[in-house]
């Protein structure tokens, strides 16, 4: 890694899912808040150690469902309002003696719709939250970033975190047993 | 540990079985009050208002026993916790079948009003065919069915019904309990395959069941979902009735702390979310199809539970109809899709006894609208009212046979030596240790 | 109150004092104890090796398959519907039987990736991409037929609501168009669900990438994937709200293809249980599809240990459960049809098992009913090339009963002197041949290179992935 560059994080790595799910706990409470977890696969309970819970002793749960809800609604009510439109209001035409509008009859086209807009909010709500997509990021930098889609576990305390010290958070990230413990640096050309 | 002691409820002036016993006393006696009048007045509603009661409660256990049945065959992991509660409630099933038996008793020894239930029973009663009032007798649709809808027969398949859920219950309570004793895993692979067998089995006595209680009543109409819509409905009732149970001895008894309201209690209302989506499907389909084709021989079901045909105007069972779709489907869904209605008990409780309440307006709405045959009618029958006196009849059995099942239930917890959960199930760890 | 209810309470000692959970000898899902590492690379392995010359093989000859679905619409399109065998009384022959065939076989893909996740399934991680896989390549089979079938394929974009050129718009009260809306619903939603849930595994190979366009083509479709727990946090929950959306659509999907008959007012095809029973039916194809797909490539890459023997003993079982459900809806038809008394509908039933298509009625019971009965016992579900056999049964069999469906009602309906007798044409037999092809060249691009299964969930079922190891 060059001296380059503007300072992004510094690293820890771990081997074993129990190991970082341990660790996070203490940099939560050490007073961290700009930090992060890199895992190669979904740590059950990760969340509820880095983040807590809240007031009533729930887990802080994501927030993708309002997008899918969203969609959903908007979905029905697009269904609704295309059989309206076209069959009843634009162009009327009588078929199978039924009533040029109605909710029985299009129900299936409701709820194909609801089914495609919540699935697409769904998708992008994700990507939202993400801030997807972002081709490149600091940590891919790291010259262990790969292994953590394998098989190692990562923790990245930023420098922006207000508590965030060169030497402290490098000792501190050493006592609650991190490996190789370095920084990553962005370069500037970005 | 004496039932009282275990629900937690000893101290009181009379116990809880006691209690119930009392309320079973009074509702069957009510009840049976009303057979008895039924069958010296030829007045069918007390009749109706008896099938209706029994079978709310023999839907709740129907669902159980499927549910304890899928939990079995699927090797589930969290369930053990939550299925032994289940398993004490099988036991109720020998003492539906006895509150069964006044019906089939008046269909062998009911003389002139043996038909007064199903009225292809006698081949006297009266059924209304296309405008004029016909006997049953002479109705060819009934001849057709004969060989099917005939006393023997039908006393023969009831007795084969009860026999198969109480056979199964008892398996699945033996399999269950004994392994609590001796810790031997041959049970758990015995339970797996009696369910395995059972579920067919099951699902065939429930289906026709469900054809020969309540499609026959109207025996012109058919329907080849019905058995499906039952078995939707009875898993709903089921879990409905599971999480109340579960709540009520996770606050009170041992239960507490082995049953996680973040984790069990969560994934049981995420099962009753499923089967109210599914409930819904069978339903609506059943309704969109009748709906599409159009052919009187079967639109007549269904218009009877909207308009009054003599006059076309609306009945009360329109409203019955619109409250089934909002109530038991919409509102239900609506408010469990929200996390936080999942796994916060008294959030979740209110939702899950609406869902009960619902389904019992749900069976009422398929048992009890009727045509009564009427040769002055421009349609040849009228149209039974929502609220009859088969409502209070209903009622009556309704709490009788609620009492009886109770009872039984504490029974089962007191007298069966089980533990509260089941401890020596191979998969008891992971059951505890199951978290959100 | 809710605070104190929800607080986890201890349990009592005493009891938890009693818990000996009796052993029990279950296989694991992943076999020999295999590290992180080791799934990663064999995974990786699969498509970062040098193209195998058994794929080039089988390329080449699937692309000449399919070649028979270019010719048979080639003949189609420049000389009329007329090319297919469908006449009166019979106008829906194969075509839409094919239809049919290949929706439904994309259902078990949906089944494995939505339903089974809901049910916390584990069993599940290592066959679920490959099932979605193809189901979107099974749909865009499916897809060929209704295309086609319209005639003049250029103005196939009348079925969307869009007006055409007399200002006309769809009619909604037909079930067709309603299949329209349920069919680009489940193609679009299959490949958002198979996508999304690739995404990690996509910016795995991008990080392994050596080769520039590796890097390019990964990196692209990856949408720059950090595996942080913010990403994985926010990608389990849209997971799951896709999984849940699916299993609502892939019941719904087969439902409409149903109305489709159903709406019909003709003996054989109006009765209500058709939505749930096509449902099943579907899913008993797509198993018997997924089997006949997996077990070779299981065999092929030494998955072994990835797709074991309680893998195939639960799809075994599945197959049986979905196959004895249609053995249960065909039971409810002839019962409801006898007991509804109507005689067009007795008669359609009748018809169906001695009338004359009956080899196709009993090769439809025997393939669909009789054969998944044997999967009951545990050594023939242990021999795996059996199982791959009646995996093929099944195929077959599903194909027959939607044939059966389609033509012995319309071959015989109401007036016997408009009775008819429906052969297929060769472009017919060209046509639906070819989709083997088309379908077996997807699913080996596939294979090539995209990730076989899912990193992220095959690591998840492994004690490494338990934050609590050694702790219970």
């Amino acid at each position: 890694m060059a001296n380059k560059g503007i300072k992004y994080g510094l690293t820890a790595v771990f081997n074993t899912a129990s190991d970082i799910y341990t660790a996070a706990a203490k940099v939560r409470d050490a007073g961290y808040t700009s930090w992060e977890c890199y895992t190669p696969m979904p740590v059950h309970g990760l969340d509820a150690q880095m983040y807590g819970l809240d007031e009533k002793g729930f887990p802080i749960r994501s927030k993708v469902p309002r997008f899918t809800l969203i969609g959903g609604v908007t979905g029905f009510f697009t269904g609704m309002f295309i059989v309206w439109y076209m069959n009843a209001y634009d162009y009327p035409l009588i078929a199978g003696g039924k009533p040029f509008f109605s909710p029985i009859f299009p129900f299936p086209v409701f709820y194909e719709l609801t089914i495609l807009f919540a699935a697409f909010g769904t998708l992008f709500g994700m990507f939202f939250l993400n801030r997807l997509p972002r081709h490149n990021h600091p940590v891919f930098e790291h010259p262990k970033f790969g292994r953590t889609g394998d098989d190692k576990f990562m923790i990245v305390i930023e420098v922006e975190d207000p508590k965030f010290d060169d030497e402290e958070t490098k000792s501190f990230l050493n006592d609650i047993g991190g490996k190789s413990v370095g920084l990553i640096r962005e370069p500037e050309e970005f | 540990m004496s039932a009282d002691e275990t629900i937690g409820i000893s101290g009181g002036k009379t116990d809880l079985s006691t209690k119930c016993l009392g309320a079973a006393a009074i509702g069957l006696g009510g009840g049976l009050i009303g057979i008895f009048m039924g069958v010296a007045n030829g007045d069918k509603n007390p009749f109706l208002g008896w099938l209706w009661g029994t079978t709310f409660w023999l839907s709740i256990a129907i669902g159980m026993l499927m549910l304890v049945m899928l939990f079995r065959v699927f090797n589930s992991q969290w369930t053990p916790v939550v299925r032994r509660q289940m398993e004490h409630c099988l036991a109720v099933f020998p003492w539906l079948g006895l509150c069964f038996l006044p019906l089939i008793l008046v269909v062998w020894f009911g003389g002139d009003q043996a038909g007064v239930l199903w009225n292809w029973v006698n081949p006297a009663s009266d059924v209304p065919v296309a405008g004029e009032v016909h006997k049953v007798g002479h109705d060819v649709l009934l001849q057709k069915k004969s060989s099917y809808l005939n006393v023997f027969f039908f006393s023969i398949r009831v007795i084969g019904y009860f026999a198969i859920f109480c056979s199964l219950s008892y398996w699945m309570r033996k399999v269950s309990f004994t392994q609590d004793r001796d810790g031997d895993s041959k049970w758990t692979q015995l339970g797996h395959n009696i369910s395995a067998a059972g579920l067919p089995a099951g699902a065939l006595a429930l289906t026709f069941g469900a054809f020969d209680w309540f499609m026959s009543l109207e025996y012109h109409w058919f329907s080849t979902m019905f058995g499906v819509w039952f078995f939707a409905a009875s898993i709903r009732a089921g879990l409905a009735v599971a999480i109340i149970l579960c709540f009520v001895l996770a606050t009170r008894t041992d239960l507490k702390g082995f049953y996680n309201f973040k984790a069990h209690q969560y994934d049981l209302a995420c099962l009753s979310l499923a089967f109210t989506v599914f409930w819904a499907y069978i339903s609506f389909s059943q309704y969109f199809l009748i709906y599409n084709a159009n052919i009187p021989e079967e639109t007549f079901w269904y218009v009877i539970r909207e308009i009054n045909p003599n006059t076309g105007e609306r009945t009360g069972w329109f409203w019955v109809s619109m409250g089934l779709i909002f109530g038991h489907f919409l509102i239900p869904f609506l408010s469990l899709l929200w996390y936080r209605n999942k796994v916060e008990p008294n959030k979740t409780l209110k939702i899950v006894v609406w869902i009960l309440c619902f389904h019992l307006l749900d069976l009422y709405w398929n048992i009890i609208p009727g045509r009564i045959p009427n040769s002055e009618s421009a349609v040849g029958y009228d149209i039974r009212y929502v609220l009859g006196t088969q409502l209070i009849w209903g009622l009556f059995t309704l709490v009788g046979v609620g009492g009886l099942c109770i009872w039984a239930v504490l029974k089962s917890y007191r007298e069966s030596d089980a533990e509260i959960i089941p401890v020596r199930d191979p998969r008891i760890k992971a059951s505890i240790n199951y978290h959100e | 109150m809710s605070s104190a209810t929800t607080d986890m309470v201890k349990p009592s000692a005493e009891i938890l004092k009693k818990v000996k959970p009796a052993k029990l000898d279950e296989v694991p899902l992943v076999l020999n104890k295999r590290s992180l590492h080791w799934i990663t690379e064999k995974i990786c392995g699969i498509v970062e090796a040098k193209t195998p010359s058994w794929w080039w093989w089988c390329f080449i000859f699937s692309l000449l398959i399919a070649s028979f679905t270019g010719m048979g619409l080639l003949v189609l399109v420049s000389s009329g519907v007329g090319e297919w065998g469908n006449n009166n009384p019979v106008n829906w022959g194969w075509a839409i039987v094919n239809f049919v065939f290949w929706i439904g076989i994309g259902h078990a893909g949906t089944l494995i990736s939505a339903i089974l996740c809901l049910l916390k399934q584990k069993w599940r991680t290592s066959i679920n991409r490959g099932s979605e896989a193809m189901t979107v390549f099974a749909v865009m089979c499916a897809g060929i037929f209704p295309l086609f079938h319209v005639g003049r394929v250029w103005f196939a974009w009348w079925l969307f609501p869009i007006p055409n050129a007399n200002n006309i718009w769809p009619q909604f009260k037909s079930p067709l168009e309603w299949d329209v809306f349920a069919v680009s619903t489940y193609f679009t939603v299959s490949i958002l669900f198979w996508y999304m849930g690739m995404i990690p595994d996509l910016a795995v190979l991008r990080d392994r990438a050596q080769k520039m366009w590796r890097k390019y083509f990964y990196g692209f479709l990856s949408m720059g994937w950090n595996n942080s727990n913010t990403h994985w946090r926010n990608f389990e929950m849209a997971y799951l709200l896709l999984a849940g959306l699916s299993t609502p659509l892939v019941l719904s999907v087969h439902t409409i293809v149903s109305f489709d008959f159903a709406i019909a007012n003709l003996p054989g095809w109006h009765t209500t249980i058709f939505p749930p029973y096509f449902v099943a039916g579907a899913i008993f194809s797509g198993f018997g599809m997924v089997m006949t797909l997996l077990l070779p490539v299981r065999a092929v890459f030494g998955l072994h240990d990835l797709i074991n023997q309680k893998h195939i003993d639960n799809m075994c079982k599945i197959t049986l459960a979905t196959g004895s459900l249609v053995g249960y809806a065909y039971a409810m038809e002839f019962f409801i049809a006898w007991y509804g008394a109507n005689s067009y509908e007795g008669f359609a039933f009748i018809n169906r098992a001695f009338g004359n298509y009956w080899w196709a009625y009993w090769i439809m019971v025997s393939c669909n009913v009789i054969c998944p009965q044997l999967l009951w016992f545990k050594a023939i579900r242990e021999n795996t090339p059996l199982v791959w056999v009646i995996s093929i049964f099944v195929n077959i069999g599903m194909w027959f009963e939607r044939f059966v469906i389609a033509n012995t009602t319309l071959s015989r309906d109401f007036l016997p002197s408009s009775w008819g007798y429906y052969s297929p044409t060769v472009v017919d037999i060209f046509t639906f041949f070819g989709t083997f092809g088309f379908f077996s060249v997807l699913f080996l691009l596939f294979l090539r290179f995209l990730p076989l299964m899912p990193l992220a969930e095959v690591k998840s079922v492994t004690p490494m992935a338990d934050p609590h190891a050694g702790k219970h």
